[in-house]
């Protein structure tokens, strides 16, 4: 790779062996990815968590040296022109939301959390960044952790990122570069497999159906839509987490929809191919069910935002709670951003805090710790599946579920469908299920 | 070793090194100072910080063969030292078995494969 006579200096140490680390880190994977040089990079999102749940049993000595990893990075400010946000962690530092947070991790946690942002990261403690007011415009070269905001940012706003790792996305943080490769460049943002959408999306999660579907086939490809219509955010968002989950797609094209894609031809540089795949009502059906694994009818946990809730989302799940209250028993969780929850009016949701936890922030579903019993759940979410947690044997994945007449998940406008996977029955306790019964 | 992708978040637990990915063809399996022979890696921005843990408690792989290369992989292979080759002259899964002894030299990009008939049966 050609670097600069800066770029040379600063591998050579330069500016103190960290950053020289750092600049080893880039340069070593721009040359095992093919890039011939470094270029400039103003945006960035981190991931700057202590893995306490993750390696779970793990010696303290590895989880010290992980942290002070961490803390060896937040010694060093970020490049100036370079404004970098910040991943979901494994807990959540507000005490007020979870209890069961262990408090060594927590403290640990803070103390990077703090030396963070005196280093001048944004600690919005997201998945969703473009939620949160990082909305990188179309082209401009970026540096994310997180594979599903990697596919917005690409697919969605048309700005430039590879999936990064923890190390590489600090790097770019403090040098302010990145290596080109992948789809930085032109001739990596064309299409390579057609797929003809004959379903009917209804509702937001059937469009994470679709992603699941078409990440298993794309692998690292990049997926050309035809046939969809316009998207909106929450379906863009179900979509993007659902392709990064099932394969290792960085972005796709919906023909006629997406910034780079205004015709078919475009979205593949010239010639569409010849072969397609159809993703059919049978596809989506099968999806559906491939992705539930529920054993009972017994609900414990109720987990929704993941990639977190948007402001629109909580609304929505606010207005169908208003007047409702959370069955004994059962947990209610929405997962978003601390801007998120602190934007938000939440002018139904109070009534919620005797339950349980309305809004957790700083974390997310996969990561968050999880009260013993809460091994029953049901989420939104395909990605939950995809991207399993060491409990995912025996997580249920239910969208939409009611109980007791109580709604506890409100994302459904549709009671058709959900008949369609839960259908109405009456559960252990006596109580019956499912729209049918609270209409 | 087994033609299929594996995602290290989730499917790898990094305190045993072991494969807890349901259903995945080498669940249950150590990749503990082993030599991986997979598709590629899939999914999550965390493989190299899995990969980071597995390696402070002794049992991250001992090495990669790819046929495809993710990029996380390579730069969780490349920050925690593990030699990763790709792009062999033939296909890893029609010359490697399970068990054999295998050295790979990522500096050169060669594979060198022991078999492992002479060892004791049960292997692999």
């Amino acid at each position: 790779m050609e670097l600069t006579p800066e770029q040379r200096a600063i591998l050579e140490g330069a500016r103190g062996p960290y950053l020289a680390q750092c600049m080893r880190w880039l340069v070593e994977w721009g040359e095992v990815m093919g890039a011939r040089r470094l270029v400039r990079c103003d945006n960035t999102h981190v991931l700057l968590c202590v893995p306490n749940l993750v390696a779970r049993g793990a010696s303290p000595r590895t989880l010290e040296t992980f942290a002070e990893g961490l803390k060896e990075a937040c010694r060093h400010p970020v490049a100036s022109h370079c404004v970098a946000t910040v991943h979901t962690l494994f807990v959540t530092l507000d005490p007020l939301d979870v209890p069961e947070n262990d408090p060594g991790q927590v403290r640990v946690q803070r103390e990077i959390a703090e030396m963070a942002a005196r280093a001048g990261y944004l600690t919005t403690f997201t998945c969703a960044p473009y939620l949160v007011g990082n909305v990188p415009l179309k082209g401009e070269i970026c540096a994310w952790t997180e594979s599903s905001a990697v596919v917005y940012a690409n697919s969605i706003l048309g700005a430039r990122t590879v999936r990064h790792g923890n190390e590489s996305a600090i790097a770019a943080s403090l040098l302010g570069v990145v290596p080109e490769f992948g789809v930085l460049l032109d001739e990596n943002r064309r299409g390579t497999l057609l797929v003809e959408v004959q379903a009917e999306l209804r509702h937001a999660t059937d469009w994470g159906a679709l992603g699941y579907f078409t990440g298993k086939i794309a692998g690292l490809g990049i997926p050309v839509f035809d046939g969809l219509r316009r998207l909106s955010q929450d379906e863009a968002k179900q979509l993007c987490a659902a392709l990064a989950t099932s394969g290792g797609v960085s972005m796709f094209h919906i023909a006629g929809v997406t910034p780079e894609a205004p015709t078919l031809e475009a979205a593949f540089g010239g010639k569409v191919p010849h072969d397609r795949v159809i993703f059919t009502e049978r596809d989506l059906r099968d999806t559906y069910a491939s992705l539930r694994n529920a054993t009972g009818d017994e609900i414990e946990a109720v987990i929704l935002g993941c990639p977190h809730a948007s402001l629109r989302e909580i609304s929505r799940v606010a207005r169908w709670l208003e007047g409702k209250r959370v069955a004994d028993g059962v947990r209610l969780w929405i997962n978003a951003a601390r801007v998120t929850r602190r934007a938000h009016p939440m002018r139904h949701l109070p009534h919620q805090h005797a339950h349980g936890l309305p809004a957790a922030c700083d974390r997310r579903l996969q990561t968050g710790p999880l009260r013993a019993g809460d091994d029953r759940r049901g989420s939104d979410r395909g990605r939950h599946r995809g991207l399993p947690t060491r409990r995912a044997d025996r997580e249920v994945d239910g969208r939409w579920l009611r109980r007791s007449g109580c709604v506890l998940a409100a994302w459904c406008e549709d009671g058709r469908k959900e008949r369609r996977w839960w259908p109405t029955r009456r559960s252990r306790s006596g109580a019956r299920w499912i729209r049918s019964r609270a209409r | 070793m087994a033609d299929a992708t594996l995602s290290f978040w989730g499917e790898v637990d990094p305190v045993s090194g072991k494969v807890i990915g349901k259903g995945h063809p080498l669940e249950g399996q150590s990749l503990a100072g082993r030599v991986l022979v997979i598709r590629s890696t899939r999914g999550s921005s965390a493989t190299p910080m899995v990969l980071n843990l597995a390696k402070l408690e002794g049992v991250a792989p001992a090495a990669f063969i790819n046929q495809e290369v993710d990029s996380l992989a390579a730069l969780g292979a490349i920050v925690n030292g593990i030699p990763m080759v790709t792009d062999l002259e033939r296909s890893p899964f029609e010359v490697i078995r399970t068990g054999d002894y295998v050295v790979v030299d990522a500096t050169e990009g060669m594979v060198e494969i022991r078999r492992a008939e002479a060892q004791a049966s049960g292997g692999g």
